[in-house]
């Protein structure tokens, strides 16, 4: 590289550096997003799982005094109904309970719950399945008491082999977290993107800066090394942040781990340099397709979109299969593969980044081209 | 759902192998310090080479690390034959560093961990949040090199007598038929296999969790291994100084302990008002002739001979007593069977056969290597007193005879003395391993607590908050905040009062009323 690049990226970089207040607010991302995703986790876990001691109200309590004690054994009691923390699960049982328990009958109880609820989701459940657990016992001594052989009631014996393993199942989470940590590279050097190019015009340090004996290419590599820069120092702060903040998250509750290791950080560095760069040529070319400030930020926004719905795309697994060929889905979809520990999709994430490079290329020709054109220069 | 009550209710474990001959006796009365254990009847993990390898248990879908070792059968030979100890890791939810995991001991003697996996994941729940969980099939047990006995078989169990058995014969038949030397099956030899084990898997330190006999190995490890350890659970203790053979006068108080629980509950005292004149006088009848009729085989439903012999139906009983569930069925078995209605005790005794759970041969290892040669006078007198203490005694000295087991030192019989945190703990109306065992063990322990359920059977952890007990003992890794209180909810279960229903059976005049509402 040029001596001229080299004092170029350090100007623009002193530049950026100069304003502090819009270094942070580009960082500000990088730094709170994990930390408020995890605060997002802390509350949803909360919410998830049901409580120790699940409150509900149980009508006739004392038609069934035996189902009501194993119920409470399993952590299910009887709360008084204007208690805050009873759920509102009914469980009535019925008048005729004990006379039909007697004759060997099915005893009626009725569970009356919303079920969709999200917040009693896994309380229903796990009522239903203490019930169905205290069904299955009686049932079962019912038949010894007759002579009979339980297991005879269980003719198909289901065996199942679940081969995800901690780490796939907490696959949607670490996708979300994926997708967060992918968009850093974006909005990290935005804001300098914006200003070193929209920006100094505005200033009026762009004609300032073409009236010197550099040729447009080296300004516009330049801008770009500077702002991709930034974009993976976003980055950088993120991995770091995310291992530190994911680790305090009780993911255990869950029944799965999420951790960010050292061979994560690094393949996500190396995945997320070609997009770094992409980025800062996408977030260049459309400021210096701006009028002004206001309107690139504008602009950009829009823009951010597209890599948002690619990035989306791929964490939900919602699209065809086409986006793991494609920019930014491709990456993401390869790193989630790599998460998962299964195998690393090595030709999709070739094919992807090389279209993310082209792409970057082809915007950075764009803009090479621009700067020629006085229209750009002085924002006509 | 319907087999995880179903393996509640398997809970006793020894009945493996009551359609073999030689095992008949021996499982009937057994040491029997087995704890509730899921059914075992498969294909466990398939570890074949030395290496790790991911592979499942029986009845949990979760990927599980499994893996062998090899060591030699007999230690002082280390370039002899080499037998195959199998284990399997249940990794943590949560990554951890992989310095710590809890070693969970079974009982029996002559349980394997492994086919026990579920029962232990399910108990162990909260400890496997943070730290990975490791089960070894013990030498003679499970995978490693198992000790089985295979007799004949039998066309029904129901239709045997068990008197007519020749314990001697069938004893020297299945010594006969193992491949291995069976003097090497005993606690001290399986100790150096799980130490071994330990090291191989690069864990620095344990945390131990034994069960019934499994506490044994638990105690052995306090005082071989201190170094290795962090804390230890000991669940349905048998302390070193107790010979398992002592277990019939604990047998013998479980039983008094029920009909006291039925003569104290009102609706069970109601239903059956003369409990123990009716168990008494069925035991009299049997112990001058067993009772043969034709019913329909428990599994099969084909009508078939039952011979209902004393052995036959204390055993049932005996083993009924193991889990709650079982026991409250007790009170009906006995009064139906005192009106001549055999059915529940039938299907009682069913829930053992078939039920494959313990390594006899091993078993006999385990019990006159340690337990047998150690009889003094004063406690055979005192196990005489007991049915099952008497039966016990005639059956291992046959047995024992032929498996001609080196006695253990006398230094084996040691209280422990040890610094180690330890937990113990102990059911009230445990058949197998009573409270006051727990006690004799505390002798020496130093930073030991002792927690008595009173509402528990054996292998308190599976039935109460123990297993919250032990999380928090793993987690503090000290017994000085350990409370006992959860453990005196009061979790008691209705008896059964008939054939279908734990609930106080309403009168005509109550059902017209409810009908009416």
């Amino acid at each position: 590289m040029s001596n001229k690049i080299i004092t170029m990226i350090r100007k623009e970089l002193i530049d950026a550096a100069r304003d502090k207040r819009s270094v942070m607010a580009g960082l500000y991302y990088a730094i709170g997003t994990p930390l408020l995703m995890c605060g997002m986790f802390f509350l949803l876990i909360g919410q998830l799982t049901s409580p120790e001691d699940l409150n509900i109200k149980i009508d006739n309590a004392n038609g069934a005094p035996d189902l009501v004690k194993f119920l409470a054994s399993r952590g299910i009691s009887n709360g008084d109904s204007n208690a805050e923390d009873t759920k509102n699960i009914q469980l009535i049982i019925s008048d005729d309970y004990a006379a039909n328990m007697a004759k060997g009958l099915s005893a009626e109880v009725i569970l009356v719950a919303d079920a969709s609820n999200e917040k009693l989701q896994n309380s229903i459940r796990r009522l239903e399945r203490s019930l169905q657990e205290y069904s299955g016992e009686m049932g079962s001594l019912r038949l010894i008491a007759r002579g009979i052989d339980p297991r005879v009631m269980q003719p198909i014996k289901v065996n199942v082999k679940d081969e995800a393993t901690p780490d796939s199942k907490a696959g949607m989470i670490l996708g979300l977290a994926t997708m967060t940590m992918i968009y850093a590279v974006f909005i990290s050097g935005m804001n300098l993107a914006i200003d070193t190019s929209a920006g100094e015009r505005e200033r009026n340090s762009l004609a300032l800066l073409l009236s010197h004996p550099v040729s447009t290419w080296e300004i516009v590599i330049a801008k770009i090394t500077a702002v991709s820069i930034f974009a993976m120092v976003g980055l950088v702060l993120t991995l770091l942040i995310s291992k530190l903040a994911y680790s305090f998250v009780p993911w255990q509750e869950l029944g799965f781990a999420v951790s960010v290791n050292a061979n994560f950080i690094v393949m996500m560095l190396i995945v997320g340099l070609p997009v770094a760069i992409m980025a800062a040529c996408l977030q260049l070319f459309v400021s210096f397709m701006a009028k002004s400030f206001k309107e690139a930020q504008s602009y950009i926004t829009i823009v951010l979109m597209v890599p948002m719905m690619l990035a989306m795309a791929a964490s939900y697994n919602i699209a065809p299969d086409t986006i793991q060929w494609l920019p930014i889905s491709g990456q993401l979809q390869a790193l989630i593969e790599f998460i998962k520990g299964r195998e690393l999709p090595l030709t999709q994430l070739a094919v992807s980044s090389t279209f993310t490079l082209a792409i970057a290329l082809g915007l950075a020709i764009g803009m090479q081209k621009s700067l020629k054109s006085e229209k750009i220069v002085f924002g006509l | 759902m319907l087999h995880g009550m179903y393996s509640q209710l398997c809970a006793r474990v020894t009945p493996a192998l009551w359609r073999h001959k030689p095992a008949v006796i021996a499982v009937l009365l057994g040491a029997g310090l087995a704890i509730p254990s899921a059914q075992a009847d498969t294909q466990t993990a398939v570890a074949t080479s030395n290496d790790q390898q991911a592979c499942y248990v029986d009845g949990l879908s979760e990927q599980m690390q499994c893996g062998s070792i090899s060591v030699p059968e007999n230690y002082a030979k280390p370039n002899g034959k080499q037998i195959q100890i199998h284990y399997v890791v249940m990794p943590s939810t949560k990554p951890n560093n992989k310095s710590e995991a809890l070693l969970a001991i079974a009982g029996g003697p002559g349980q394997s961990a492994i086919e026990n996996a579920k029962g232990f994941d399910r108990m162990l729940s909260k400890v496997r949040q943070t730290e990975d969980v490791i089960l070894i099939d013990q030498r003679g047990t499970g995978q490693s090199n198992p000790l089985q006995c295979i007799g004949d078989g039998f066309e029904s169990a129901l239709a045997v007598n068990e008197s007519d058995f020749d314990t001697r014969v069938e004893t020297q038949k299945c010594l006969d038929e193992l491949d291995a030397d069976v003097t090497q099956y005993g606690s001290l030899s399986a100790l150096k296999d799980f130490e071994a084990v330990r090291q191989h898997l690069g864990y620095q330190k344990l945390h131990l969790y034994g069960v019934s006999y499994g506490t044994r190995m638990a105690q052995l490890y306090m005082r071989h291994y201190p170094q290795s350890l962090a804390t230890v659970t000991l669940d349905g203790v048998v302390p070193m100084q107790q010979s398992v053979l002592a277990i019939g006068n604990a047998i013998a108080r479980a039983f008094d302990l029920l009909v006291e629980d039925c003569a104290n509950n009102t609706l069970c005292h109601t239903q059956f008002p003369d409990l123990k004149s009716d168990l008494e006088k069925v035991d009299a009848e049997l112990a001058m002739a067993p009772k043969i009729s034709q019913v329909p085989d428990p599994l099969t439903g084909e009508l078939t001979q039952l011979t209902l012999t004393r052995s036959k139906f204390k055993g049932s009983l005996r083993m009924a007593l193991y889990s709650p569930s079982t026991r409250s069925l007790i009170p009906h078995a006995i009064h139906q069977a005192a009106n001549g209605n055999f059915q529940p005790i039938t299907g009682l005794y069913a829930m053992g056969i078939d039920n494959a759970g313990i390594a006899m041969g091993m078993h006999a290892s385990v019990v006159c290597g340690e337990d047998w040669q150690r009889i003094t006078p004063e406690l055979r007198a005192k196990t005489n007193e007991s049915y099952f203490g008497q039966e016990m005694l005639k059956t291992f000295a046959e047995s024992c005879a032929v498996w001609n087991m080196p006695a253990v030192d006398a230094s084996f019989s040691q209280p422990i003395a040890s610094d180690i945190p330890t937990l113990l703990l102990s059911g009230e109306l445990d058949p197998a391993t009573p409270p006051s065992w727990g006690e004799l063990a505390m002798e020496k322990l130093s930073n030991a607590k002792h927690f008595v359920a009173p509402y528990a059977t054996h292998g308190v952890a599976y039935q109460s908050c123990g297993n919250d007990l032990i999380a928090e003992l793993v987690e503090q890794g000290s017994v000085a905040e350990l409370d006992a209180e959860c453990l005196s909810e009061d979790i008691r279960r209705n008896f059964y009062l008939n054939a279908s229903t734990v609930e106080a059976i309403p009168t005509d005049a109550d059902e017209q009323t409810a009908l009416n509402k």
